[in-house]
């Protein structure tokens, strides 16, 4: 099964995926709450996607890529449920990306959700189509 | 505002992609064999190398061992003492006339706020979080913690969290004071919290909330390890006095840190997206010390609990004789534990609160002394008559439990309404709680790092310097926060970058003349820990190698601990681990159980 194998399956007391994981939650973080829209979505995929390398890694999923899709879902769900409560209807509209405080932040959670869904859609269609 | 967006888009990307590339090279995602759990070896035979890590600084930014983590804490954990003493310094300094010797009163209660926060959250909580994770597997006899990849994000955490908490110093500069240092006190009281404006305040808020969440991942881990990874041998009743205080510590993790977490998170709210948990209309400012202090008083116990279990190990050593009722300082632990919990409104007494309600958490702050005489009296009973060698771990022991006496006491003190009605917010209670939390946790850190250097190193300190540390340590912290405890009486209140007042409110000679003095012990202090970085550098590189696997001969006493046996076995094997050409001389075929 394995051509070369990765440096967790070399050396097993080390492991590259908690360092992404720490910093992927510290960019989302900061990102969100002080509002920086590119740090928000890009922190959110940082951390999402080493969820779900590490979970690979560690054995509790067999696949990186249907973990990815789940965490976009969630994100997506959240940041739609946060909406409906929070911000007045009349208010959700593209036009008004980068005015509203909450609205904006949404967005850009939603956004990073987005990004994962198609990231782990498409990477599993190409391996099964490659396989 | 739109370039400012493209530009950072552009650089999250390039990190983004940086990110990716490097774990493309360094991992193959088609090659994972399953090891839920972690730690074990795995069956893949073909190219797996027979080492542990690997080399250079990619070993420690990926390293998942219970040991290079406690390392890596230990280090970061010695980083921040370094800032947050001198912040100390600058402090003191400032200090030495009424006017305010070098520091603008912005400056200064920036820097104020910055040494609390360093010094509890970064240097506190990380150093006990050091040797827990070095020593708590070995002294159960467990492979590693429990979650070993959680114990690495919960490391990994804290870097970004000090950037954060230190980011004002770093932008204010460069933004042209837009972003400045948060100046809200440790505490972060409500409504000035709310009210400044200064972004950095935000991004305090988010280190502190990071730092958290890293100490409840710890936390968790703790509480699994010590229930389900011990070794047949050990169980509750011989389970080490060092592990039942971290597991006591970790309960009170679990349930103050993710009411901390919340109430930070309502705070950032109320900042940027206009909530009123905190405001006059809304929970009230007052919500905001119920909550915090709900966390602050077991915050305090989180700190002490492991040290007084270092003393509790380390004493007992270097006198020659058992922990004396070592099942009445497990009680006391955990009874601390629970009521720590009860006595948070001490630190309200004087904000107009009901007072049948402060009567009461008058009446279980003085309870909750009770416990922590007995532990100070059980120290006190091991050393009677026992066989006392004064090695430097040992007079920190020693310097521990003096200064805990006294810090004890006049915590006592503070707990009776009436005494704290007038001590309140002036520098009896700074001088209160650096007893404990520099005379007693800092000296126990201190007894920890000398007792295990032998197994940290594989070297010797350098005695006499240590002897030094020791003693320009104990004189320094006695004369600073002594000369503390009189400012109080004073009337000095706290937190004040000058103090030119009226003659008629206050004696400004005598206030100057302690203030004065506890600048002076601070120069001795910080002395002494000039001696120590010194020490642990220079022994570190060139310090004489240990042979014995015993270096502090307590086989004679039958105290030889199992983290000291799982030494003399690293010592025998002579780690092939470190030189892998011992592996081809038929010496150890296979790794040694228990480094993995
Ligand atoms: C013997 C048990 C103790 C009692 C009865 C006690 C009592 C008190 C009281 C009543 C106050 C509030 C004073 C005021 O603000 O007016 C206080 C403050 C404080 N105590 Fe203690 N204390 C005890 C032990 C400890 C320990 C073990 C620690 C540290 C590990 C500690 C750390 C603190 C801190 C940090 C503050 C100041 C918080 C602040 O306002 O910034 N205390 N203590
Ligand atoms: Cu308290």
């Amino acid at each position: 099964m394995a051509e070369e194998p990765g440096l967790s399956d070399q050396y097993p007391t080390a492991s590259p995926w908690p360092l992404f994981v720490a910093l992927g939650l510290a960019l989302s973080e900061i990102g969100v709450f002080v509002g920086l829209f590119p740090v928000a979505v890009f922190g959110l995929i940082l951390f999402g996607g080493s969820i779900a390398g590490i979970l690979t890694e560690s054995g509790y999923a067999e696949r990186p890529w249907p973990t990815l899709l789940g965490v976009g879902v969630v994100l997506i769900i959240l940041a739609a449920a946060f909406t409906l409560w929070q911000v007045p209807v009349a208010d959700i509209a593209l036009s008004n990306v980068g005015t509203g405080p909450l609205f904006t932040r949404l967005v850009a959670v939603a956004a990073a959700g987005a990004v994962m869904i198609a990231m782990g859609g498409v990477a599993s269609v190409m391996e099964q189509t490659a396989a | 505002m739109v370039a400012g967006d493209i530009v950072l888009t552009g650089l999250m990307a390039v990190l983004l992609v940086g990110v990716a590339a490097l774990l493309t090279r360094v991992e193959n995602w088609r090659s994972y064999t399953p090891l839920a759990g972690g730690g074990a070896v795995t069956g893949d035979e073909t190219a797996v190398i027979n080492r542990e890590k690997p080399a250079g600084i990619i070993r420690w930014l990926t390293t998942v061992d219970h040991k290079d983590i406690g390392l890596l804490y230990g280090v970061y954990a010695v980083i921040a003492f370094a800032v947050g003493g001198i912040m100390a310094m600058l402090i003191r300094l400032q200090l030495v006339t009424p006017g305010g010797a070098i520091l603008s009163n912005n400056a200064y209660n920036s820097i104020l706020t910055s040494h609390g926060i360093t010094m509890l959250f970064l240097f506190g909580t990380p150093i006990i979080a050091a040797f827990a994770n070095y020593f708590i597997p070995l002294l159960i006899g467990a492979d590693d913690m429990a979650f070993p990849r959680i114990n690495a994000i919960a490391f990994w955490l804290l870097p970004p969290a000090a950037l954060l908490i230190w980011a004002g110093f770093f932008l204010a500069p460069v933004t042209e004071n837009m972003i400045e240092p948060a100046r809200t006190a440790w505490t972060m009281y409500a409504p000035l919290s709310v009210e400044q404006a200064n972004p950095g305040v935000d991004l305090m808020l988010l280190g502190l909330h990071l730092s958290g969440v890293a100490a409840t991942m710890g936390a968790i881990n703790f509480i699994a390890t010590i229930f389900t990874e011990r070794n047949e041998e050990v169980n509750w009743a011989n389970l080490d006095i060092f592990s039942w205080t971290i597991l006591t510590q970790s309960a009170l993790i679990l349930f103050a840190f993710p009411l901390l977490g919340s109430a930070i998170v309502m705070l950032l709210l109320d900042r940027n997206l206009q909530t009123t948990f905190f405001a006059v209309e809304g929970g009230g400012p007052l919500l905001w010390q119920h909550l915090f202090w709900f966390f602050g008083h077991p915050e305090v116990y989180i700190l002490v609990l492991p040290p007084m279990g270092l003393v509790s190990l380390i004493l007992p050593k270097f006198s020659g004789r058992k922990l004396f009722g070592f099942k009445f300082v497990v009680y006391s632990t955990l009874a601390i534990g629970v009521l720590s919990f009860g006595v948070w409104a001490h630190h309200m007494f004087s904000t107009g609160m009901d007072p049948r309600l402060r009567a009461s958490f008058m009446a279980v702050s003085l309870a909750i002394a009770i416990p922590s005489a007995v532990k100070t009296f059980n120290w006190i009973t091991t050393m009677w008559n026992g066989r006392l060698r004064l090695t430097t771990p040992m007079l920190f022991c020693i310097g521990f439990v003096s200064n805990f006496i006294i810090g004890g006491v006049t915590g006592v003190f503070l707990a009776s309404i009436p005494v704290d009605l007038i001590l309140h917010d002036t520098y009896y209670v700074v001088g209160h709680f650096h007893y404990i939390v520099m005379g007693a946790i800092g000296f126990a850190a201190f007894a920890g790092i000398y007792y295990w250097f032998p197994i940290f190193t594989g070297r010797m300190y350098q005695r006499t310097l240590g002897k030094a540390h020791f003693w320009f340590s104990m004189i320094g912290t006695n004369i600073t926060f002594f000369a503390m405890l009189a400012l109080g009486y004073l009337g000095m209140p706290r937190r004040y970058a000058t103090y030119q007042f009226d003659g008629a409110i206050a004696p400004l000679t005598q206030v100057s003349t302690f203030h004065q003095l506890a600048t002076v012990g601070a120069l001795i202090l910080f002395i002494g820990q000039l001696f120590f970085v010194w020490n642990i550098v220079q022994s570190w590189l060139e310090g004489p190698k240990v042979e014995d696997g015993d270096p502090w001969n307590l086989e004679r006493d039958g105290m030889l601990d199992r983290e000291f046996q799982w030494f003399e076995e690293q010592l025998e094997a002579d780690s092939p681990e470190k030189d892998p050409s011992l592996l081809a001389d038929g010496g150890q075929e296979e790794q040694d159980e228990d480094d993995s």
